[in-house]
């Protein structure tokens, strides 16, 4: 099996989509826009219904680094918000975080246990879910922790850290160049 | 410096979503975006509709125990007061003879029903919504009631031309002026984040028993007509401290299940 040559984590961190990569991960963007507004709303296992549109963005973070996963986080959550009719903004900031958190991750830990992607999409969601439910907060809504705890972070946690690895190997299949995580693999 | 950025349109974009009016960009946008996305709602909900049959009805086997012994002791229950009723309805006839008032029924002579059907539900635990293939082009109006066969299921919160939003009434902001029948109690149905339903604001005086049905009061001002079923009151407290009764209610209506509605246009 060649080697690939390990790049150095800043060059990586900086180094900005081709045009190719771009419409790659357009497509992407794409999938996890229907996955998340048309087949989510309707699946839900366990008391919960799947984040899609968080799972790939943590998939894409991994894989293409901090500034392209904040970038993704932004578009993913405004058109998810619009969609779903969700108050814009809110799924946006925590997207934006979590995707940059990802390509972080990628671009500083050692993954070369290939768990990476079930510890990212856990913390994602848990990330995710924390700051929103801060925001409920702060918007005065009403937050019963017991009941956010047991019948929303865990399921979600669960069902969402399930589905990662699947998601993983489609997103790094749809995306194919080089990737983050494989040059702290093989490094 | 780039991701600061992004947090801060974010944040922007929130603040400028809940200040600014039901007909402002923000809204408009998602106006839109729904009416793309509705289509391909609908059919990713036709295609799923299958699976989500047979989840269910695993799930329900498990229930139908439990569900079974319930329903046997409710059905002796109702049975005792059958004669009861009978009674109470044929002093109620006389009484409204009495007073020449006509029985109303409980949907108006200018409603219509329009069915639809469930096409997205809302994928947050913050909301209890889901969409629904009927918009304005079929006369559907905000504020519209939505129902099924069980009982009432919300009411139309947003509307475009060939999809609409229907807001539960299990949803925290959601409230419902309601009465207890049999009796008078009136108060007002609230929903909550745990998808629980509570009757409100009912005076203490008020004589409420588990085992009676809560409706829609039609009271001037209400969004809703009056005789729509809700739920049945569950459990009713009294402490010395509250100033109302603490009410809840179990609703008529499956919110897992719900596929087929139909909206009250008037």
């Amino acid at each position: 099996m060649p080697v690939t040559p390990r790049q150095p984590a800043e060059a990586a961190e900086r180094a900005w989509p081709t045009w190719a990569d771009l419409a790659r991960l357009a497509g992407v963007l794409l999938v996890a826009w229907l996955l998340q507004t048309t087949v989510a709303p309707n699946v839900r296992v366990l008391g919960a219904n799947p984040d899609f549109a968080l799972i790939i963005l943590v998939c894409v973070g991994l894989l293409r680094g901090s500034e392209v996963g904040a970038v993704f986080g932004f578009v993913t959550g405004t058109l998810v918000a619009a969609s779903l009719m969700q108050p814009l903004g809110l799924s946006a900031f925590a997207f934006v975080i979590v995707g940059y958190f990802a390509g972080r991750y990628a671009e500083t830990a050692d993954l070369s246990t290939g768990v990476a992607p079930m510890v990212s999409v856990f913390a994602g969601t848990l990330l995710a879910d924390l700051l929103i439910l801060v925001a409920q907060y702060l918007l005065e809504r009403q937050v019963p922790l017991g009941f956010m705890i047991t019948r929303v972070v865990l399921p979600s946690l669960v069902l969402n850290t399930l589905l990662a690895v699947p998601f993983y190997v489609a997103v790094r299949v749809a995306l194919r160049g080089p990737e983050v995580l494989r040059a702290h693999e093989t490094a | 410096m780039l991701v600061l950025a992004l947090l801060l349109v974010s944040i922007g974009m929130l603040t400028l979503y809940f200040r600014e009016s039901e007909s402002g960009l923000a809204h408009r946008v998602q106006d839109t975006a729904l009416s793309v996305v509705a289509p391909l709602q609908y059919g990713s909900a036709r295609a799923i509709q299958p699976f989500r049959d047979g989840w269910n009805w695993t799930a329900d086997l498990f229930r139908a125990k439990s569900e079974n012994e319930r329903l046997r002791a409710e059905l002796d229950e109702l049975r005792a007061g059958v004669a009861e009723e009978l009674v109470t309805q044929a002093e109620n006839d006389e009484l409204r003879s009495l007073l020449d008032m006509e029985r109303k029924k409980v949907f108006p002579a200018d409603a219509r029903l329009v069915t639809a059907r469930v096409i997205a539900r809302s994928t947050t635990a913050w909301s209890s919504s889901v969409t629904i293939d009927v918009g304005s082009d079929q006369g559907v109006r905000r504020y519209d009631a939505v129902i099924n066969g069980e009982g009432l299921v919300g009411r139309v919160s947003r509307v475009t031309a060939k999809a609409a939003q229907v807001l539960l009434v299990t949803d925290q902001q959601s409230y419902v002026d309601a009465i207890v029948v049999p009796g008078a109690a009136q108060g007002i149905v609230a929903g909550s984040v745990t998808g629980d339903l509570t009757l409100q604001y009912v005076d203490k005086k008020e004589e409420v028993k588990a085992g009676q049905y809560v409706t829609t009061s039609g009271i001037e001002g209400s969004l809703f007509i009056r005789g729509i079923p809700i739920g049945v009151v569950e459990t009713v407290a009294v402490q010395d401290v509250d100033l109302y009764q603490s009410i809840t209610v179990r609703p008529f209506a499956d919110f897992r299940t719900l596929d087929i509605v139909s909206v009250v246009c008037r």
